[in-house]
């Protein structure tokens, strides 16, 4: 069957595919159709008429954003009766709530304005609204939420942000309530967005075409033409999320989702709006306990002391964050093995579960696939994004497993719910295994299979810290099971390539590489000379002898390696103030005050681990 | 008398900006001023349109009190061609805001209840003007040509006047196009 459809669109012979709409024919040819509740990546509603368009042989204007193609189609996108009903739409959506633009967060002038409503009322020329809405009506605000603020009076009923919650977060807490001018966006059975089971990814902010949802961190801090979006990768955890961060005038105002990569311009609460909270007062130079309190020192004589000090340990112990770069974690590595030749390093957290069970799975596989096993681990805590993603292949259809002694948010929609022990077992007492031969009780391992056997594309995801007898029972499992490891700890992946794990560690001088991070109420290995490495001030650098200060996340460049194993790109966002030095400065530095140097071939060889 | 436009201008309930961005159109205003003739403005001696009328009247802020509706009465009855200028006249405006609110808890908010205010009450003089909702010009009279913009640019005002000095219906598009 041939796939190729022609139509002629503005009298323009255009070629599309079989079951592409009017829209996105148009839209593959270059022609522009104006559209407010259509958005690429949700699925086509047609609640706007905005798009509406003559096709020759259909009875008044179509939709063209849901109106499929057929060979030999005639459409018209731009007559004087397509461009008189747009303006009357867009006359009928001014006129039904409070779009009074001064007092809105998205406006602008012409092309620098946020709202898709505005320009389109700008370039369809209205000069006056004519049916006034006199703002009799007060509609409400709900800030119940933490980050981000919904305006009903803004709302154009688009359902953009209804169709993100279930098409790309597949939380499900959005709707509709009511009817005709009575209808509103409302969360749950009409619960306030806080108190509702909305989980605050903020992806119906980021499609909303007005002001109608705005992020209280960025909101009025300036409007699209006035700041840098940058593509970058998000350090929270192991899924290393695409994000467009957006800055100006070194400062970072928000982060989006990345509509490209893998998570599909889905973020968690804690990748899109915990990064921009205020942090504890920054490190700017290097400081040295002195009397009983911090004082401010060079780097060169902080360098020397603290070079001086690891000369004469007898053993250095160091701790590194997972949320460093890999470059930064190899100048560690490198530092302690060859230029102090000390083995006792450590992982301030993380987890890599063994990586050889089978074939590997992306986060697209898990989102394609038709039966997801989970056993042990907790994305819903640990990796939020995959999560959603896991619920998007449930909403698609597929079958899910879990074997876990953890209750995880997936639960309910397990159809196979398992303890680990239940995996296990089989290598238990004779007892057990003499009930297993009269099928008193069929193995964990052995439902499993069962469970996965008829499907075609399953993924097995698996957590940390489970027996040697899971891991292996899970390596018996059908050929086509690919295999996702829940990493804990952003580029703990990273770090174990270079040997690096989470382990106490002592020595009688201790060398802590935090970065951002800051540590999670855990005590601050003893030991008698204590230098800490940190953006921000914590309980830690105010135990340490000596603080040198470190760049942030955004300040890093560098690479990644998140739980799939891609080496994803850290992009620096903001400039690090004056006094701050990178990581493998500091490591170089400080070796060649001891006397040795990193040597940059070996460094080269452990930063581009593949 | 020449064949010059005749103008008379007026503001209702409006902050002024837009007559102050009438002004901003400096050196121009006297181009402007060898094809219109200025009959009255509010910022200049006579105050009010002559009763043979004019070609054009522009006035400024939303009809929000008995006295703004009669000034806006008298100056569509005097004018040929009635410009609503700003978004006040144009969309309501900032003082469309009290709409949500009771005319009598907008009047105890503001004469009593304010902070600064010790032992107020609500003026009740027979004499003073009985509050309206505020409304956009066009609800009370009938509008010819729209200027939104809060204020609009001098450019938007003297491409507007200069193009119904030359008896054309000035059609805003482009960056004459701002309601911001």
């Amino acid at each position: 069957m041939n796939d190729t459809v022609h139509l002629t669109i503005n009298g323009r012979a255009v070629q599309a595919r079989t079951g592409q709409t009017v829209y996105e024919a148009a839209a593959g040819a270059g022609i522009r159709i104006p559209v407010l509740c259509h958005h690429p990546r949700l699925t086509p509603h047609g609640a706007c008429r905005i798009c509406l368009v003559e096709i020759e042989k259909q009875r008044g204007l179509q939709p063209a954003c849901t109106f499929p193609i057929n060979e030999g189609m005639v459409v018209q996108t731009d007559t004087p009766a397509v461009r008189a009903s747009r303006q009357t739409s867009l006359h009928l959506i001014f006129s039904e709530r409070t779009h009074y633009c001064m007092f809105c967060p998205a406006s602008g002038s012409g092309e620098t304005s946020d709202c898709e409503l505005q320009k389109l009322g700008y370039e369809y020329g209205l000069d006056c609204w004519s049916y006034q809405p006199n703002y009799k009506k007060q509609w409400p605000v709900d800030a119940s939420r933490r980050f981000f603020v919904m305006d009903h009076g803004r709302c154009i009923l688009c359902r953009r942000c209804v169709r993100a919650c279930d098409e790309i977060a597949a939380n499900h807490t959005l709707g509709l309530t009511h009817r005709g001018a009575r209808a509103m966006i409302c969360a749950d059975d009409e619960a306030p967005f806080g108190a509702s089971t909305c989980v605050s990814c903020g992806t119906c902010l980021q499609v909303c075409p007005t002001g109608a949802l705005h992020d209280r961190q960025s909101v009025y801090l300036g409007n699209e033409a006035r700041v840098t979006r940058t593509a970058a990768t998000c350090l929270g955890c192991a899924v290393g999320c695409g994000i467009q961060a957006i800055t100006r005038d070194d400062h970072l105002l928000r982060v989006e989702g990345d509509w490209q990569t893998p998570n599909g311009g889905l973020l968690c609460a804690a990748g899109r709006f915990e990064v921009l909270e205020p942090k504890p007062a920054r490190i700017l130079r290097p400081l040295v306990q002195q009397n009983g309190q911090k004082t401010e020192m060079d780097w060169d004589e902080a360098l020397t002391r603290i070079a001086e000090k690891f000369s004469a340990a007898h053993l250095v112990a160091g701790v590194v964050s997972p949320r460093l770069t890999t470059e930064s974690l190899a100048a560690f590595a490198c530092f302690f093995h060859d230029v102090l030749e000390s083995s006792e390093v450590g992982l301030l957290e993380g987890d890599v579960p063994p990586l050889d069970l089978g074939a590997p799975a992306t986060l697209r596989d898990v989102v394609d696939s038709d039966c997801i096993a989970l056993i042990g681990g907790n994305p819903g805590r640990h990796q939020k994004v995959l999560h959603h993603l896991i619920r998007r292949a449930l909403d698609r259809g597929a079958r899910l497993l879990i074997i876990n002694d953890e209750t995880t948010a997936l639960d309910p929609w397990a159809e196979l719910h398992l303890d680990l022990e239940d995996i296990s077992f089989h290598a238990a007492s004779p007892f057990e295994r003499l009930k297993t031969t009269y099928h008193l009780r069929v193995s964990g391992v052995q439902q499993l299979r069962k469970a996965i056997g008829p499907a075609r594309r399953p993924v097995l995801l698996y957590g940390t810290g489970l027996s040697s007898t899971v891991y292996a029972a899970l390596r018996s499992l059908p050929d086509t099971t690919r295999y996702l490891p829940l990493v804990n700890g952003a580029n703990a992946l990273g770090a174990a390539r270079l040997g690096l794990e989470a382990r106490p560690v002592r020595g009688d001088a201790l060398y802590v590489l935090l970065g951002d991070d800051a540590p999670d109420g855990q005590p601050l290995p003893q030991s008698q000379f204590t230098v800490v490495q940190a953006a921000c001030r914590s309980a830690w650098t105010d135990a340490a002898d000596v603080v040198l200060p470190s760049p942030t996340w955004a300040e890093q460049r560098g690479h990644f390696i998140n739980l799939e194993g891609r080496r994803l790109p850290v992009v620096p966002l903001l400039a690090p103030p004056p006094f701050v030095r990178d990581h493998w400065e500091t490591f170089s530095t400080l070796a060649q005050r001891m006397g040795e140097s990193l040597p940059p071939e070996a460094l080269a060889q452990l930063a581009g681990v593949e | 008398m020449s064949n010059k436009a005749t103008i008379a201008s007026d503001w209702l309930a409006g902050c002024a900006g837009c007559h102050m961005s009438l002004l901003d159109m400096d050196e121009r205003l006297v181009t402007l001023l060898e094809h219109v003739s200025l009959q009255a403005t509010p910022i200049t001696d006579l105050k009010h349109p002559p009763a043979a009328g004019v070609d054009v009247g522009i006035l400024e802020g939303c009809v929000n009190n008995s006295a703004t509706e009669r000034v806006a009465r008298q100056m569509r009855a005097r004018s040929k061609v009635l410009v609503a200028l700003g978004d006040c006249a144009v969309f309501g405006g900032v003082p469309t805001l009290r709409n949500g609110v009771c005319l009598r808890a907008a009047l105890r908010r503001a004469y009593v209840e304010t902070e600064s205010t010790a032992e107020g009450h609500v003026p009740g003089d027979p004499e003073l003007a009985t509050m309206q909702d505020a409304r956009a010009l066009d609800q009370v009279v009938k509008v010819d040509v729209y200027v939104p913009g809060c204020p609009p640019s001098a450019d938007t005002i003297v491409y507007a006047l200069t193009e119904l000095a030359a008896g054309r219906k000035p059609v805003l598009t482009g960056k004459h196009l701002d309601w911001h």
